[in-house]
């Protein structure tokens, strides 16, 4: 019993980070039709942004934090709208998702190359430690990270939702054409999920990498996960990512601990061929309708 | 083609299309203000397409558009709406997951600093049919057709337009529907709101208009009163479904 506590935590702590990656995947789509197939590579490079400042800039850890999210905001928020998806958009999805799995090599390489080929300890913001609750022990880090994720969540929903501005955001997703004639500045709309994503990606890598230590190639297991997570969940649904994502970092700890921790990366997948099979929209995705 | 005194929209010699096809080679007609004027023609004719011409949703390659004597050519979407015209574009044109209250806010995004009534305004909106207050607070997709149609129309007055571009507006309404919006349109047009009507259903729409156009092949073949454009045999023949003979009777 104490075991299961444990790994139901752990599995929300995973969940919460894996549901972070999909909402931004899943923003992205839906005001602009782009599969980021580079999305886990999206979480890994901002922990090696940080290191590399560290190590080359010879930077204090805050102001690295600092540096390494304003470059990624910029460069994989708005310079990834701007340079990468504007122009291939206009070719269609396929070659724009082509496009954005090339990035996603570019970038897993360029990290190897110009940063380590090693795994590398990245500093928590949290300390290490224990609670003991209900007889079960449980990490401090874990409960941390929960927390952090659920926050940032709620803010986002709150933003979404409660702001005209993200209404406006919603607007541009659910009907760009309508948002247009509305005056709605769609453009703007779409670069600010951009810029959300690539916030949703830093913080989430923050927040991974003390756990699974920053490597190059983290971004494979996330992206993965993410990808899954917001087809689970209903790819046209943030609070489908959500609830996807939770039931992927679950299923991933549990699959772990109790089946088998050489297929633990299988069970998600076979999750996402049932969901495929029997409910194509998403657990809470809604059929999308489209006039040719 | 008889001339219009102060027209609130004219068309000169408009050339516009998609890609390498032109839909509109020339394109030229001016709409009388405070007044309902009808589109028909057969389709392919080009109407919507000048319809997403005036509003910049298509670049016009070449000539004029004119609305209350502002050149307001190649404007976009965002200009129309302050320059005075708003556009209700063929088919649902909601937020499906947005509530009827936040779909209605969102039509004074392009208000200008001038408004400064425009909560008074959305409140105004939903009164002015009881079922967008009634289900102020439900997604707008639980609207039927034609309370989806209300609403794109209480929306769009929310910024006081001069002239209104409407596309098809009874498609996929029930006759009583089709017959309600009509009737909002009148109302608009007896407040002095000048309206530019597309529509499929001819006969019943030149009946409720002041003027009509008919548009063939991106040209205007004819342009007068409304009774005078249902009367005319050539135009019962071609789009409004009965013959010479039924229209002369008539």
């Amino acid at each position: 019993m104490d075991q299961f506590i444990q790994l139901i935590l752990a599995g929300l702590a995973t969940g919460a980070i894996y549901a972070l990656a999909a909402i931004g995947f899943t923003l992205v789509w839906q005001t602009s039709q782009t599969i980021n197939f580079a999305q886990g590579e999206f979480v890994m490079l901002p922990a090696i942004l940080v290191l590399m400042a560290v190590k080359f800039l010879n930077a204090p850890l805050p102001v690295a934090v600092l540096l390494a999210t304003g470059m990624f905001l910029l460069i994989f928020g708005l310079g990834f709208k701007t340079y990468l998806v504007d122009p291939m958009a206009k070719h269609g999805v396929l070659p724009l998702a082509i496009a954005t799995m090339a990035l996603s090599i570019l970038m897993k390489e360029g990290a190897k190359d110009g940063f380590s080929a090693e795994a590398q300890q990245f500093p928590s913001l949290v300390p290490e430690g224990v609670v003991r609750l209900f007889g079960a022990t449980l990490s401090l880090r874990d409960i941390a990270i929960f927390l952090v994720a659920v926050v940032a969540i709620l803010a986002l929903q709150f933003f979404v939702t409660r702001t005209r501005t993200g209404r406006m955001m919603q607007a541009t997703a659910q009907n760009p054409t309508v948002a247009k004639i509305l005056g709605i500045p769609t453009e703007r709309m779409i670069l600010l999920t951009f810029a959300i994503n690539a916030g949703l990606a830093v913080l989430a890598s923050f927040l991974i990498s003390p756990v699974y230590l920053a490597k190059f190639s983290n971004g494979e297991v996330i992206g993965t996960a993410a990808f899954i997570a917001a087809i689970v969940g209903g790819f046209n649904q943030v609070r489908g990512a959500l609830v996807g994502g939770f039931i992927v970092g679950l299923v991933d700890n549990l699959a772990a601990a109790y089946v088998s921790s050489a297929y633990r990366a299988a069970v998600p997948l076979a999750l996402l061929v049932l969901v495929i099979l029997f409910k194509p929209e998403g657990l809470l995705g809604s059929k999308e309708e489209r006039t040719v | 083609m008889q001339s219009i005194d102060n027209p609130v929209l004219t068309l000169e010699n408009i050339v516009a299309g998609y890609g390498k096809m032109t839909i509109l080679n020339g394109t030229t007609f001016a709409v009388p203000r405070g007044s309902i004027t009808t589109i028909i023609g057969p389709n392919g004719a080009g109407k919507s397409t000048v319809f997403k011409t005036i509003f910049g949703m298509l670049p016009a390659r070449a000539g004029k558009v004119v609305l209350n004597g502002q050149d307001v050519t190649n404007f976009s979407p965002r200009q129309m709406l302050e320059a005075g015209a708003i556009y209700v574009p063929q088919g649902r044109n909601i937020f499906p997951e947005l509530t009827v209250r936040h779909n209605i806010e969102l039509g004074s995004v392009a208000a200008g600093a001038g408004i400064v009534d425009m909560p008074a305004r959305i409140e105004a909106a939903l009164d002015r049919f009881p079922v967008l207050r009634r289900k102020a607070n439900s997604q707008a997709s639980t609207l039927s057709g034609g309370e989806q149609k209300q609403l794109e129309i209480v929306r769009g007055l929310l910024l006081d337009p001069s002239l209104i571009l409407i596309d098809e507006p009874s498609i996929g309404l029930s006759p009583m529907m089709v017959k309600e919006t009509f009737s909002i349109l009148t109302e608009l047009r007896n407040k002095g709101v000048s309206i530019l009507m597309i529509e499929q259903n001819a006969r019943s729409a030149l009946q409720m208009s002041d003027y009509g156009l008919v548009l063939e092949l991106g040209q205007t073949r004819m342009f007068d009163t409304a009774p005078a454009i249902l009367a005319d045999p050539r135009v019962g023949q071609l789009f409004l479904g009965g013959g010479i003979a039924e229209v002369s009777a008539a």
